[in-house]
């Protein structure tokens, strides 16, 4: 057996040591990256929220390529005042906007179905701010029947087919941008309950079980980009307010629906209570659907302050 | 600008019609220049004339002698509108021409802008009566040209009596060779080319005699003639007796303790005065945004027919909106500041529990809550069967009666909350707000349940 010095034999040991060490520290960095969905958050100065949390998740130009039609859904469902919080603040909605046409989109198609007078909603809103390019830019509310499409649910339980918004199958992108609120039924309204927002027929919903159904909507619409208006939030008295208003100026956004909105309930009380996005139905049931993340201890977040 | 809505409106609620004080323009100019307003103005005239472009009809033989129809209708109106009971509604040229193009133009072309734009189209419960008696206007005129002009509008009766003294008006200026082509164009039969006269009660100035008269002769020139007067004393009693008779019959006093959903639009003075000055002409259904102003069939009474009446299934009333007091042209929807408007309460809503799928189905369902304007509805937890869920319960004191819960809920067929005309509110004058209304409403924070959307650890 050939003797080796004491030199080689430490010269090996490293080696070793370091072959080891090396994967195991690099399949911890290569885990820790995919463990979980990318949230960003951003606090501070309202008008620069939205850019400092989409850039905290990669920017806007990882999520719209140049030439896209971008659909924006805010909620500009009710005729309350501005303030109040039952729709997306129309600053959240022009920044949203402007970064889309940054990143080169040709087309972006602001959309809602209101619930109130559309007029009102427009008016209240504020929402007419936001058409920063009249050419590039332009503003939908739906109103006719005609101007949605009806879709089989793949794996539906509660909804077996759902009449949506056309200009959905029209656009290359989604961008869900929902403000943050109570709800008197469904607790908070945030991401998914947002989608209810593009089907023709609510009301069926709620002859069924609410909760299921608004999960369900996930399986057929399903956001590039998800961006929460929690610059003031409604955290009771929603969906229509008025209620009891805070100011947050926080803007949350992420690729991950049911992740954004599990986040997001833990940043407010509701109802003078803590709850988490376990607590909420409808995420619940959305994350049982494989949709997304509910928890947020694997979420990799990333807080900004501007 | 129309002196018979003057006139009738007056009389019947005891008041003068300030803003329609400017018809007295068209009383004296006819004085001076005789019925222009047949010929020039009027719309349902226009109408009328334009349907002989479509072709004519062999005229019939039978020429009835109605020309003192008119003058009956009138007297029958005021004596009516003397006893409290306005019919103008039926007669008056003006409200048929502008309900007509409500009820029947109306929804036909939001129906076809509608097909193409996204824009929302209007339909009302009653259109067909509306056409059957503007067929009916239109269809006389087969018997003799312009047949409803000579023989029963009131406004053409009132017109052609202030004729008779007119100032100036068409004569035979020259010696007539009788070619009788002038009684030939005359679509109210007023010349008489034998007698050499022109009736300036019935002549409506429409220039046709002046225009085909080969010697023109006839000329519109200043001559006052004595005013004669042909009316039998037995007509004129006969018509008092059947407008003492019909008055009292007809009217519309127990209908709205009937019919409990028969909600007015908000700021309608008190049911009695409202059916004397509503000239049901149909402008607050047009202008009502919702379409939920639809107008009544029967639901009112014979004197009720086509008022305003707000059905919460089809349109409800906006909250920010008071258009349909706006456009009332009599005030008998008053002219509120959308503020007072919205204090109004035109009645109030009613869970129907047995239908509501909230509290029947144990559905999680906050519809008319999330619908409700005024914060009216509170979704209370109750448990039911072991389910604990949220429920709906409307607090009446805020409540206005608007009728968004009712249009929204979700319950196929008829709605699970329904208005009704409860503790509605009718003021002549005065405002709607009060303190202990405002009170109410400002309290903001109400303590609320949690939703059943959370689960509770």
């Amino acid at each position: 057996m050939e003797r080796i010095s004491r030199r080689e034999f430490l010269k090996i040991s490293a080696g070793f040591a370091v072959s080891l060490a090396l994967p195991l520290k690099l399949s911890a960095e290569e885990k820790h990256k995919i463990s979980g969905p990318l949230i960003g958050v951003a606090r501070g100065e309202k008008n620069k929220l939205v850019k400092a949390a989409v850039d905290a998740i990669g920017g806007m130009d990882k999520f719209i390529k140049p030439g896209d039609r971008v659909l924006i859904k805010p909620n500009i469902s009710f005729s309350a005042n501005a303030e109040c919080g039952a729709t997306t603040s129309s600053e959240v909605i022009k920044q949203v906007v402007e970064l889309c046409l940054d990143a080169g989109a040709s087309k972006i198609t602001i959309i809602d179905y209101p619930l109130a007078n559309p007029d009102l909603c427009i008016e209240r809103s504020g929402v007419r701010q936001a058409i920063v390019d009249k050419n590039r830019v332009n503003l939908l509310m739906l109103s006719k029947e005609r101007q949605f499409v009806e879709i089989e649910v793949p794996d539906g339980k509660e909804l077996k087919t759902v009449k949506i918004a056309r200009e959905l199958q029209k656009a290359d992108k989604f961008i869900n941008l929902p403000t943050a609120k109570s709800h008197s039924a469904t607790g908070v309204s945030l991401g998914i309950k947002n989608l209810m927002g593009l089907i023709w027929d609510r009301s069926y919903l709620h002859r069924v079980d609410l909760h299921r159904a608004i999960a369900e909507l996930g399986l057929i619409m399903k956001p590039d980009l998800t961006i929460v208006d929690a610059t003031r939030v409604l955290t009771s008295g929603g969906p229509g307010g008025p209620g009891k208003t805070v100011i947050l100026n926080t803007v949350i956004a992420g690729a991950d629906m049911v992740a954004v909105d599990s986040y997001t309930v833990g940043i407010s009380s509701w109802y003078n209570k803590s709850f988490t996005g376990k607590n909420v139905k409808y995420i619940l049931y959305a994350s049982e659907l494989g949709l997304g993340e509910i928890d947020t201890e694997k979420m990799v977040i990333k807080e900004v302050k501007v | 600008m129309d002196p018979l809505i003057l006139l009738i409106v007056s009389i019947s609620n005891h008041l003068l019609l300030n803003s329609y004080l400017y018809s007295l323009v068209l009383i004296f100019s006819t004085l001076l220049f005789g019925r222009f307003f047949c010929g020039f103005i009027c719309p349902l005239g226009t109408v009328i004339d334009l349907t002989e472009l479509a072709g004519k009809l062999p005229s019939l033989k039978f020429r009835p002698e109605l020309k003192n129809f008119k003058y009956l209708i009138l007297l029958f109106l005021i004596i009516s509108a003397i006893l409290g009971v306005s019919f103008i509604y039926y007669f008056d040229p003006i409200v048929i021409f502008e309900r007509s193009l409500l009820l029947i133009v109306f929804p036909v072309i939001t129906f076809f802008f509608g097909f193409f734009t996204a824009e929302p189209s209007f339909a009302y419960v009653e259109s067909l009566f509306a056409i059957i008696f503007l067929a009916i206007i239109i269809g006389l005129n087969f018997l003799t040209r312009r047949f409803w002009c000579q023989n029963i509008c009131p406004l053409g009766g009132l017109f052609a009596f202030l004729s008779k003294f007119s100032l100036f008006r068409f004569v035979f200026d020259n010696k007539c060779k009788k070619c009788a082509l002038c009684e030939k164009v005359c679509p109210t039969d007023a010349i008489d080319s034998k007698s050499e006269r022109v009736d300036s009660s019935e002549c409506i100035l429409c220039l046709r005699c002046n225009y085909e008269c080969p010697e023109n002769i006839i000329r519109y020139k200043s001559k006052f003639l004595r005013p004669k007067f042909d009316i039998k004393r037995r007509e004129l009693l006969l018509t008092t007796g059947s407008a003492m008779i019909l008055a009292p019959l007809l009217r519309s006093t127990y209908h709205q303790r009937l019919e409990g959903r028969l909600i007015r639009p908000p700021g309608s003075i008190p049911e009695a005065e409202f059916l004397n000055r509503c000239l049901h002409c149909g402008r607050c259904m047009k202008i009502c945004p919702t379409n939920g102003l639809q107008p009544c069939i029967f639901e009112s009474g014979i004197t009720g027919m086509w008022t305003p009446r707000l059905i919460p299934r089809i349109g409800a009333c906006e909250k920010n909106c008071n258009m349909c007091g706006k456009v009332c042209p009599t005030s008998a929807i008053r002219n509120l500041s959308l503020e007072e408007k919205s204090y109004v309460k035109i009645g109030t809503a009613i869970i129907d529990r047995v239908r509501c799928i909230a509290w029947e189905q144990n559905k999680t369902c906050l519809i008319c809550d999330e619908a409700c304007q005024y914060n009216a509805i509170n979704m209370v937890n109750e448990t039911i069967q072991g389910v604990t869920l949220g429920r709906p319960y409307v607090d009446e004191r805020i409540c206005t009666g608007c009728g968004m819960c009712e249009y929204r809920c979700p319950v196929e067929g008829e709605s699970a909350i329904r208005v009704y005309a409860i503790g509605e509110e009718r003021r002549a004058s005065g405002s709607y707000i009060t303190e202990e209304k405002k009170k109410l409403r400002s309290c903001e924070e109400k303590e609320e349940d949690i939703p059943s959307g959370f689960i509770i650890e």
